[in-house]
């Protein structure tokens, strides 16, 4: 199963002290730095007049990171667009290393005075392949174990839930994934890695 | 690994499965460099594949021009890179839709694209954002509901419009809607309509007074109309070409009064054809039908489409749609029920007041969806295609205006269908009226954008959203449209408010601008264009829809017009009112006027530096250029007064001045008289291409050559409008190539000075 464009989002802690349009300028600077390793920043677009949309878009060649608003909950999702490795499990760990590197920029950022924190006792993963990875149960079973192998050593024991997000077929398959302990982003990050 | 080529296969249209697949080869040709980017580039444009801002790999981050390094330095036209991300048009014929045909439109912006649809200003959708090599798999799953990406863009027939309230209105003489899909279908790849030098656009409109489809600005445009022959009712079409906008505008000519129906297609072709073999193929800017109606006449360009049309072989298409004509017919899901005494949620009211329009049909209505700058996400697009099953049937359209309209809602359903928007963030009132500005992408998305038009937009609709419900009703129904340069993609010269992005030099900075546009007639099908008043920062355009609407409350006549009530007040009057707004502070004092609406970087063009100061040549130019403003300013007060011989020379004059104030950057002694003027222009500015493209520089220059070897033979108001326009445009692009000069010296210009005082912005 190709499972390249994936993507997966960190939810903001609440209450989120921030505005959506507050990450613009954010952005810009990680541009000017090229900031976030092995990736082309292209430039910021605002949607933040979008009623639970995808907020500020940070576009790059290999994936978009955003602050999402969707459902009305602020996070970081990364969109992989580009491959990101042969195997699921690679895949998996190198788009999670990937969006946790945001998350951890993002609460270092001086510009946002370290008001933020993300929340880790919950993650979305989307599949953003519908030819590949429809929304149907047979697609569950098949990357169950990929999943579950990786969140078993990431969260380091702590039991977790894997489970669909939506059961419509219009919609993407997703996963959430929940535990009951949020380590910090960086101690998950230093686990991926 | 499944395809969607595969698993699609029985679903396409059988010929536009081929055409993708012609597609494909294409780039698979032009990926292993066995086709040459330009003509790759012109194949990819005719199936909507567009270009974006930074695809030539090179961005402006607000410090530096950045080198964006692809891995690959393949293009895929010229000065344009592979991997860089582009912008995907999808035509969507008369604005027309159905849920299913949503739901995969929402499905690709997720999957292609950064998960938003942008509803255009021709009744299109754009996605932004996408690579290149997924447009294939994009084409297949619209053609497997139906959609087609053909010639959305390049020089071929875009999309065909027509009025969003077709068939409801209570007002048309007709439903244009069947023959706005024979036009589309008969003239899509059709091989008469393949050797334009420029696009064409069509529009249809089921009456002469409404706005809606703006039949005045279109290269052909057609109003139904109706008329009894022989004691029998014949429907026909009043038939008119050579409309445009652009930097230009023209009023489209009337080439037919009654055009019967069955002569539509026929006459369509005959117009492409004669399009085709006559129009204008080297100079772009020349090229669109309406310079060929000018320059012709109509008198004589309707000779020679008739005679086109006497030597075309039948085709059977002309007249084969029209028995389905007849029975044509939209399906309701819902029985008509009228609404009275329905529950009303909050909201409810002040959203039925702007966003309901009762059917011609009773007890049906047409509800319509307001959208932020043209834009909704994938979901709410989703949930729309739900509602729509459930409200509307089949029977969703676009609009010009960016957004959605669900037809033939049961009235009783109204108050059901308000919660279910709300729910999905879809339940604004405003629709169409100041709130709901229109704005094309400008500098988010366009090569060509020159300051933000959405970012202004979006700061408009946030001021004019917290107290719309407090303002006058005749405040109420203006338009705010917004175009991110001269070409008019936001259709600036229709609106009662229009604004243009420009750019100015103040200090050793770019301050982004706006040329305030007022007295565009939405109505009579875009009876009117506006007229340039003056540019004003970016920053304080907010301030000038306040202060003219303001006065308008104040100051307006009874039931007098927008239109009437700028005729009343007079442009200087405007002018005086708009002056203290075009003061530009240091920017050790407020460096916000250097940045743009919602971008914080520092303003630029393009990618270009910020140059140092020139010194005394630059006082003579800026002096030279501000007295050529001056003179056009005037040419637009003779035009009001209808003086149009004076207009027409001071417009000339202004031309002569601009040129002046660069030929003397390199011969001070440059006498003033005409020929030498453009002789000397011409040598050093033009042939030599230090005019430059970026701000379509040579293109304007052919204004002042073209006044200045044909004269006009007649002074009309058509006449005299355009060389008024040609010439502030002409300006323009002497203020650009001033700019570029002074900056390739490392120098740095201020062209045009904050107008502190009378004397330095020569205008008095």
């Amino acid at each position: 199963m190709d499972v390249h464009r994936l993507g997966i989002k960190v939810f903001v802690a609440e209450p989120v002290p921030l505005q959506v349009t507050d990450f613009i300028p954010i952005f810009h600077t990680w541009i000017q730095k090229q900031i976030v390793q092995d990736h082309l920043l292209v430039d910021v677009h605002n949607y933040s007049h979008i009623h639970h949309g995808p907020g500020i878009l940070l576009v790059a060649h290999q994936g978009n990171f955003s602050i999402d608003m969707g459902d009305g909950r602020m996070g970081l999702l990364y969109n992989r667009k580009q491959p990101a490795s042969v195997t699921i499990h690679d895949g998996f760990v190198t788009i999670l290393k990937f969006v946790l590197r945001g998350c951890c920029l993002l609460e270092a950022d001086p510009g946002l005075s370290r008001r933020l924190r993300f929340r880790t006792d919950e993650l979305l993963i989307i599949a953003n392949d519908r030819l590949n990875t429809p929304n149907e149960d047979a697609t569950f079973l098949e990357l169950q174990p990929a999943l579950s192998a990786l969140f078993k050593r990431i969260l380091d024991g702590t039991e977790f839930t894997l489970s669909r997000y939506s059961k419509d077929p219009k919609e993407r398959f997703a996963v959430r994934v929940q535990t009951d302990q949020s380590p910090e982003v960086k101690t998950l990050l230093a686990r991926v890695s | 690994m499944p395809t969607w080529k595969e698993k699609l296969a029985s679903k396409m249209d059988s010929q536009l499965e081929e055409e993708i697949d012609v597609f494909e080869t294409q780039i698979a040709l032009r990926r292993s460099g066995k086709l040459d980017e330009k003509i790759f580039a012109e194949t990819r444009l005719r199936r909507g594949v567009y270009g974006q801002r930074y695809d030539n790999g090179h961005r402006h981050d607000g410090i530096r021009t950045q080198e964006l390094q692809y891995l690959s330095d393949m293009t895929k036209g010229p000065d344009t890179l592979w991997d860089a991300p582009g912008m995907q048009r999808i035509k969507i014929p008369f604005g027309g839709l159905t849920p299913d045909q949503m739901d995969a439109l929402a499905e690709l912006a997720e999957e292609y694209s950064d998960g938003v649809l942008h509803v255009t200003t021709r009744q299109d959708f754009q996605l932004h954002y996408v690579h290149i090599d997924d447009t294939p798999a994009l084409m297949r799953r619209l053609a497997a509901v139906g959609i087609t990406t053909r010639e959305a863009c390049g020089n071929s027939i875009r999309n065909v419009t027509a009025c969003p309230l077709a068939g409801v209105c209570r007002d048309e003489v007709f439903d244009v809607t069947p023959y706005a899909k024979a036009s589309s279908r008969f003239l899509l790849g059709h091989p008469d309509a393949q050797g334009f030098g420029r696009k064409f656009k069509i529009a249809f409109s089921g009456c002469r007074e409404r706005a809606c489809g703006l039949v005045n600005m279109h290269d052909m445009g057609c109003i139904a109309v109706k008329r009894v022959e022989n004691g029998e009712e014949k429907r026909g079409f009043e038939l008119y070409v050579g409309g445009g906008l652009g930097a230009v505008p023209h009023q489209a000519k009337l080439l037919d009064s009654f055009l019967p129906e069955e002569e539509l297609l026929p006459i369509s072709q005959a117009i492409a054809r004669v399009f085709a073999r006559l129009g204008e193929k080297k100079n772009r800017a020349a090229a669109r039908i309406k310079f060929l109606v000018t320059k012709l006449g109509i008198d004589e360009f309707r000779r020679i489409v008739l005679e086109e049309r006497k030597t075309m072989p039948v085709d059977p298409r002309w007249t084969g749609y029209l028995a389905a004509v007849e029975k044509y017919k939209e399906k309701p899901s819902r029985e008509a029920s009228p609404l009275n005494g329905r529950q009303r949620t909050e909201g409810f009211d002040e959203w039925y007041r702007t966003n309901v329009y009762c059917q011609r049909q009773a007890g049906y209505a047409v509800a319509a969806i307001t959208l932020p700058l043209g834009d909704l996400s994938a979901w709410q697009t989703r949930g729309l295609a739900d509602i729509a099953r459930r409200f509307s049937g089949d029977n969703v359209r676009t609009t010009v205006e960016q957004n959605i309209v669900l037809r033939w809602v049961s009235e009783a359903d109204l108050p059901d269908l308000y919660r279910e928007l709300k729910r999905i963030g879809l339940g604004d009132a405003g629709a169409g009226t100041i709130v709901d500005v229109t704005a094309c992408p400008g500098t988010d998305t366009c090569k060509l954008g020159i300051a933000s038009s959405r970012g202004l937009a979006a700061e408009i609709r946030t001021r004019l959203a917290g107290k719309f419900f407090n303002l006058d009703e005749a405040v109420k129904n203006l338009r705010i449209k917004i175009s991110g340069c001269f070409n008019s993609c936001g259709q600036h010269h229709v609106a009662d408010l229009g604004f243009y992005g420009t750019s100015r030099t103040i200090g050793n900075r770019k301050v982004p601008h706006f040329q305030v546009v007022l007295g565009g007639k939405w109505q009579d099908n875009a009876g009117a264009y506006g007229l340039a008043m003056g540019t004003v920062p970016s920053r304080r355009i907010p301030e000038v829809v306040e202060r003219i609407t303001d006065r308008f409350v104040r100051e307006r006549q009874e039931t007098e017009t927008f239109q009437v009530f700028v005729k009343r007040i007079g442009k200087q009057e405007l002018r005086n009112m708009l002056e203290p707004l075009m003061q530009v502070p240091a920017y050790e004092q407020d460096p916000s006027f250097y940045s743009d609406w919602g971008d914080p970087r520092e303003f630029s063009i393009g990618d270009l530096g910020v140059g140092e100061c020139a010194g005394e040549v630059v006082s003579v130019a800026q002096f030279d250029l501000a007295a050529a403003e001056r003179m056009v300013f005037e040419g637009q007060l003779r035009l009001d007064e209808g003086d149009y011989a004076q207009a027409d020379a001071l417009a000339y004059r202004a031309m002569l001045q601009a040129a002046i104030s660069l030929v003397k950057t390199q011969f001070q002694d440059v006498t003033d008289a005409p020929d030498t003027v453009v002789n000397e222009f011409r040598t050093r500015f033009y042939d030599t291409q230090l005019l430059g493209d970026r701000y379509a520089g040579s293109r304007f220059a052919q204004y002042l050559f073209k006044r200045h070897a044909s004269p006009p033979h007649e002074h009309t108001r058509d006449q005299a409008h355009r060389t008024v326009e040609e010439a502030q445009l002409f300006i323009e692009s002497a203020y650009a190539c001033y700019d570029l000069l002074t900056e390739r010296r490392s120098t740095v210009a201020p062209l045009r000075p904050p107008v502190h005082t009378e004397k330095a912005a020569g205008i008095r």
